[in-house]
């Protein structure tokens, strides 16, 4: 369940209501959402693409599925997007380890808490502070490029940032 | 690598590895503040004797006219004992920063001295995880990862996905980020919201309008998480305890855990509390009762301060009539009260020791492993032992 409220909301980078703003707002319901807003919501996280939107490809919405192309450019692929941890804002709490679900596949003890140590993992605690050990196993790369956001979702500090 | 038990606070990690290189420490899985404290562990050295010194502690002791025992939140329990029977030897007060609130709490009905269930139980069964009045984030790290909020566990099969989260504080915390109900209630308070919350689950009131400045919808949406939960556990910190309204806001925390109760769901209450030893000073000590005032009225002529380090830690006015006292200071170099002593006796920090046990949080005993960088140590009970032989001569 994912946490709620407008406290700290760092899962939405992009504002929905600005790319509602550039949609038909037909409510047609020829995309998966159904709804522009429901639309607007995905597209901000990232599960849907400005394309999976049929009115936008028509004449007419060119300079609006230009900019939301542009607005959404970053997080289109997961190769073109990266990890950044503020080691300076870390505290060490293995909250980005034990809820990786990469780092659960690769080291069992980690679901159920335990710190990491097997050097498989995407995240291990060194010397006090989370270290990103194995970025290409992360689940946003090749082959599963998957927005997931897990570990910046539950860093309740802000060391993590996904861009 | 070996495995070290780390006591840098009450969560007393036992599943991280440490090595010690030329002048300098790796870890792997202890925290921020776990490693900062290993690290100055270490470099606080091993002092070579206490010999010379010892004689001198003992002097002071045994010429004291009505003497203090203080502190032993961060000893071993071994060494807690050895306190407990030095101050009977030498007919003096005993106290902890236990005084402070976990007393009252562990004495309190809601408990009655022992807790009902463990931190394994709630990373197993904990469904709706409340944080009352304590950041973790903040003060007691891998407190979310470790039990209760992230891990996977017997009925908590997808970790924070099967959970529910709730942060009731009275300012926004760290750790609300990770929660599904954040409540920020006013100062003084917490009897007034649990009262609304318990009223609204045993349907003798009702929730219509704001509760403290909260939507009615929130509140309602926090009562909804106990109905649905199987498992509620709240941790409760000096947000609770030291905010002035201990005794009220425990029985309100009792009076909801009741009602939770009689839906029949579990429900559980927990302290939070940073200290590495606390729960070990509980549990040994049998006289709870606070000496606080008696320090402020100048009653005690010296102090034998053990482990702790009460000149920046208690209140201002107990802290200033403190420092009026002799004081003999035993524990791990540094700090204040260290400086401050007129006889200083410097031991191993448990972390270096890798023996003897302490208590977490939980009330469960967690026994410290031997490992290369606690090769040579001072043991802070050996020391209490020592003292104990010469004044008893």
């Amino acid at each position: 369940m994912r946490p709620t409220g407008d406290y700290g909301d760092s899962a939405l980078k992009l504002n929905p209501m600005e790319m509602y703003n550039l949609l038909p707002k037909t409510n047609c319901r020829l995309c998966e959402p159904k709804t522009c807003m429901a639309f607007a919501t995905k597209l901000a996280l990232g599960d849907v693409k400005p394309e999976d939107c049929p009115p936008l490809l028509e004449e007419g919405f060119e300079k609006n599925l230009e900019t939301l192309r542009e607005m959404v450019a970053p997080m289109q692929s997961a190769e073109a997007t990266g990890i950044k941890l503020d080691e300076s804002r870390c505290t060490g709490c293995g909250n980005c380890v034990v809820v990786c679900p990469v780092d659960v596949a690769a080291e069992p003890d980690t679901a159920i808490g335990k710190a990491g140590k097997s050097g498989d993992t995407v995240f291990r605690v060194e010397n006090g502070i989370s270290k990103i050990i194995n970025l290409e196993k992360c689940r946003r790369f090749p082959p599963d490029k998957l927005n997931c956001r897990v570990c910046e979702q539950y860093c309740c500090t802000d060391a993590i940032e996904i861009w | 690598m070996e495995d070290i038990v780390c006591n840098g606070c009450s969560l007393l990690c036992d599943d991280i590895v440490a090595e010690v290189g030329k002048g300098d420490v790796k870890s792997l899985g202890l925290c921020l503040l776990g490693f900062t404290h290993l690290d100055i562990a270490l470099k606080h050295g091993i002092p070579s004797s206490f010999d010379d010194v010892l004689n001198d502690a003992a002097e002071v002791l045994s010429s004291a006219d009505n003497i203090l025992l203080y502190g032993f939140s961060s000893v071993s329990n071994e060494a807690i004992k050895e306190g407990l029977a030095l101050s009977k030897t030498l007919g003096g007060n005993i106290d902890s920063a236990a005084s402070l609130g976990l007393n009252q709490a562990m004495a309190h009905g809601i408990h009655s001295s022992k807790l009902d269930v463990d931190l394994e139980y709630v990373r197993n069964n904990g469904e709706f995880i409340i944080y009352w009045g304590s950041d973790p984030a903040e003060s007691v790290h891998r407190h979310p990862s470790r039990f209760a909020v992230l891990p996977r566990g017997d009925k908590i099969p997808e970790g924070v996905e099967s959970r529910t989260i709730g942060v009731v504080d009275v300012r926004v915390t760290e750790t609300m980020k990770m929660a599904n109900h954040r409540m920020i209630i006013p100062v003084g308070k917490d009897v007034e919201f649990i009262d609304s919350i318990t009223g609204e689950l045993e349907g003798k009131s009702s929730i219509t309008s704001p509760v403290l400045g909260i939507p009615a919808a929130e509140v309602i949406g926090l009562v909804s998480g106990f109905k649905k939960s199987d498992c509620t556990v709240i941790f409760y910190g000096s947000g609770v305890l030291n905010s002035g309204k201990s005794k009220e806001n425990l029985e309100a925390i009792a009076r909801l855990i009741g009602a939770i109760k009689k839906t029949g769901k579990e429900a559980y209450a927990l302290p939070m509390y940073p200290e590495s030893n606390l729960m070990g000073v509980v549990n040994t000590f049998k006289d709870k009762s606070s000496s606080f005032q008696k320090i402020i009225a100048g009653e005690f002529d010296t102090v034998l301060v053990v482990g702790d380090d009460p000149l920046t830690s208690l209140p201002g006015p107990v802290a200033r009539a403190l420092a009026k006292s002799k004081i003999v200071y035993v524990g791990p170099p540094g700090g204040v009260t260290d400086k401050r002593a007129d006889v200083s006796i410097h031991t191993t920090d448990l972390i270096i020791q890798g023996s003897e046990s302490m208590t977490r949080l939980d009330q469960v005993e967690v026994g410290f492993k031997p490992w290369k960088g606690g090769s040579k140590s001072i043991a802070t009970s050996d020391v209490l032992k020592r003292l104990h032989e010469l004044v008893k001569k």
